[in-house]
Order: C-alpha cells, then sequence, then structure tokens
C-alpha cells in the first residue's frame, strides 16, 4: 500500500492576523494607492497609524476594499456614493442575520 | 452555441439610443450587482447585463451586432457566418464580465457566444500591465475566490481540498480555464466573511517576482437549525405549551458536535432567547450560542386530546386579547 503525505496549506486569518501596507492592500483589491488614500480621506477605510507609509490596515478593510473596487469600476459610483452604499450594505448584512430562516 | 439578444438583456428597443442603454445598464446593474443583490441568479444576471452593454455601448461593436438583424431570438443556435465582421473595426480590448471573488470564479468569463463573435480579452494584469518586461520584476497577481464550509469546521478545525477554476494565460495571451485543487487547513475561530490569506498561491510573479497571493473568502454553508451572526450562532428550541409553563430539561446540539443540557425555567416565554457563554464560534473570546424558545402547539384530534385542551380552558381564566378592547 501506498501512503501519500499531503502539506495542508496553512493560511493566516486576514481579519485578524494580517496587518496590510498601502501596498498590500493596492495589490489585493486591485485598486491605485491614490484612490485607497481618497476612501481613507472620506473615511470608508480607517487604517491605524499617521501617514499613508505608516498606514496598516486589517480587520475587514479588505473586504470593504474590494467591494468599493466593484462598485467604483461596475456603478461609476463616486467616493462619497461608495461610502454611502458600504454603510447601508453593513446595515442591511446585520437586518440580515437577525432574520430567522425559513 | 446559443445566440444572445442583448437588447433583451437590457430591456431595451434595437433603435434604443446611446443614452436610453446606458441608463437601462446602470439600473439593472445596480440591481443586480453581486455586493448588493445576495439571491441566488444575481451575478450571473449581472454578467449577462455587462456583457451585454459591453457591446451595445461600443458603436463598433453594436453595428457589427446588428448585421445579425432581429430574426434572431434568445438561446437559438448559433454560428457565426464566415467574415461576418468584414468591414467592422473594434478596438479588441475584450471584457472582463466577472469579479475577482465571486462564486470561486475568476474574472474574464464572458459567453462563448460573446468570445466568438468579438475575441477573447487579454487577462487583466491587477493593474500593472505585468507582461514580462525584460528585466521587470513583479509580483505576481492575487486572486480571489470564495469557498464554502461547514459551521463545524470552524468550531473544530478542519482539513478540506477546495477546487478553484483558475486562469491561466499561455504565451500567446489566449487564457483558459484550469481546475485547479489545494489542501487547506482550515483555523478554528474563523467566521463568515472572513479572508484566509494562502501566500504564494496566487498567480505566478514576472521576472524574479515572488508569486501573489489567493485569498480564500469563507462562507458558511446554510444550516439547517442554526443561523450564525459574527460569532454567535443561533438555535431555535420548540418547548411544548407544559413544557415553557412548568420548565424542563433539554439537550441542545453544539455545532461542534457535543451535546449540552440546558434547563429551561418555569414561566419561559417564546423568543426570550437563553445564553449559551462561549459556545458559539471559538475564538480568544468566543461567541456565545443562543438558545431561542419558541412554543409548539400539538393539535388536537382525539378526543381526549381535546378535553385535554377543554380542562385548560376550564383551569385559566386568560384572555389573550384582553388589551384588544376598545
Amino acid at each position: 500500500m501506498t501512503q501519500t503525505n499531503i502539506t495542508w496549506i496553512e493560511g493566516a486569518v486576514v481579519e485578524n492576523e494580517v496587518h496590510m501596507t498601502i501596498v498590500e492592500l493596492s495589490h489585493a483589491s486591485r485598486t491605485p494607492e491614490d484612490l485607497i488614500m481618497t476612501w481613507v480621506s472620506e473615511g470608508v477605510l480607517s487604517p491605524a497609524g499617521s501617514s499613508p507609509q505608516d498606514w496598516r490596515f486589517s480587520g475587514d478593510s479588505l473586504r470593504r476594499a474590494k467591494t468599493a473596487a466593484h462598485l467604483t469600476h461596475d456603478l461609476e459610483l463616486n467616493v462619497p456614493g461608495v461610502a454611502l452604499a458600504l454603510d447601508l450594505l453593513d446595515e442591511i448584512a446585520q437586518l440580515r442575520a437577525r432574520l430567522p430562516r425559513d | 452555441m446559443k445566440f444572445r439578444d442583448y437588447y433583451e438583456t437590457l430591456g431595451v428597443a434595437r433603435g434604443a439610443t446611446e443614452a436610453e442603454i446606458k441608463s437601462a445598464y446602470r439600473k439593472m446593474a445596480r440591481k443586480y450587482h453581486p455586493d448588493v443583490n445576495k439571491e441566488a441568479g444575481a451575478e450571473e444576471q449581472f454578467k449577462q447585463i455587462g456583457e451585454a452593454y459591453a457591446v451595445l455601448k461600443d458603436t463598433e461593436k453594436r453595428a457589427a451586432y446588428d448585421r445579425f438583424g432581429e430574426n434572431w431570438k434568445n438561446g437559438q443556435d448559433f454560428t457565426p457566418p464566415p467574415n461576418w465582421n468584414e468591414g467592422f473595426e473594434y478596438s479588441n480590448d475584450g471584457y472582463s464580465g466577472g469579479h475577482p471573488g465571486y462564486g470561486g470564479g475568476f474574472e474574464g468569463d464572458q459567453s462563448e457566444f460573446f468570445e466568438s463573435l468579438f475575441g477573447r480579452g487579454k487577462h487583466r494584469q491587477g493593474g500593472r500591465g505585468g507582461n514580462s518586461r525584460q528585466g521587470m520584476n513583479f509580483k505576481g497577481q492575487d486572486h480571489h475566490a470564495k469557498i464554502l464550509i461547514d459551521l463545524a469546521d470552524a468550531y473544530n478545525g478542519a482539513k478540506r481540498t477546495i477546487s478553484l477554476h483558475m486562469p491561466v494565460q499561455d504565451a500567446s495571451g489566449h487564457v483558459s480555464t484550469q481546475e485547479r485543487k489545494l489542501d487547506v487547513s482550515i483555523p478554528k475561530g474563523i467566521k463568515a466573511a472572513q479572508n484566509l490569506r494562502l501566500s504564494g498561491q496566487g498567480g505566478p510573479g514576472v521576472g524574479e517576482g515572488p508569486a501573489g497571493d489567493l485569498y480564500l473568502e469563507i462562507e458558511f454553508h446554510p444550516h439547517a437549525i442554526y443561523r450564525v451572526e459574527g460569532k454567535d450562532v443561533f438555535i431555535d428550541i420548540p418547548l411544548t405549551p407544559w413544557e415553557a409553563a412548568l420548565g424542563t430539561t433539554v439537550n441542545i446540539p453544539t455545532p461542534a458536535g457535543s451535546t449540552l443540557e440546558l434547563k429551561i425555567p418555569a414561566g419561559t416565554v417564546a423568543g426570550r432567547k437563553m445564553r449559551l457563554k462561549g459556545k458559539g464560534i471559538p475564538s480568544a473570546e468566543p461567541g456565545d450560542l443562543y438558545a431561542v424558545p419558541s412554543i409548539a402547539l400539538p393539535p388536537a384530534n382525539t378526543e381526549s386530546q381535546k378535553e385535554a385542551y377543554q380542562t385548560f380552558e376550564k383551569a385559566f381564566d386568560f384572555n389573550p386579547r384582553a388589551h384588544l378592547k376598545g
């Protein structure tokens, strides 16, 4: 009998363990760094750190950046529109999670 | 191959103006956008809308497409005639219909119909125009995919083999989809909508650049008895009227596979949540498991059952509609 050894790939949970730089977030969300800076100034993303070089994005930053990138690209929303849509989507998600399953 | 009626997809007349087409697209894109619309089928609808718009907003593509005339209907078998687009010029920049991270798929999944007419677009290169310019080193593209796991995997941790459909680009720039299997450790305590980053499992690097990363967005399979809100888990506990009134002890199955005894106090009211502290999704600060009682009313089918309800009636001076009196 042959035995195969599987190497299980260990990942890092982005929301808990990963603190991304603006370069990493830009790469992962396929968004130019200057647009990410605009999102930060508009409150769409709230990194720790004071200057763009020191920024560390954690928690749900990646998810928010991905959604913001989709909405910007597909619906041509401007930055305040993206900020509003993200807040409303969060609220809908919370309300939906409270609904009992049928 | 099936014909696609792009006018019908966008719900516009064949003579629609550019402004009408744009407005119809915007309206439908907002409605079916997969970040906004969580219904099954919305994503597929969104892709079709995007593909239709990519053709109809482009004067050259639209003119070429219009040559097929209005006799073609959605879903009819179709083969493009040879040299059908002779005399038309359009910039073959392709079209990326999908999004990274939707449904385990990757971008660039336009329909066979679209590809046969307008060719397959060059695969997007993560905003870096990352062609292999000599002497340039870039990190490979980061890839995104969604995976579905069981709630129990988040409680216990798990090892899972997942299949992803990855775009692969050959030397001539042609993109095809390949299935790729990955053996992944699912860490205990992961929650829905969180991302697992697998370093170096994304697209290959350019030059000496390192490979990109793969991000797996976690989603739970819907569960028959649990629902999940962040790290808290809810389970409905149906009680008989006498159990709720007199109190009892019930066994509660946990998603981890164990069983807990829960004491139901006398006078329990439907909907009043009971918290099992720390029995939600585990982590340094674990979530809670909430038992949500409901009252199940047994039907009165036999004579003795009817009598039992009549005994109730006599025993209680109870009017649940007292407050409805004008």
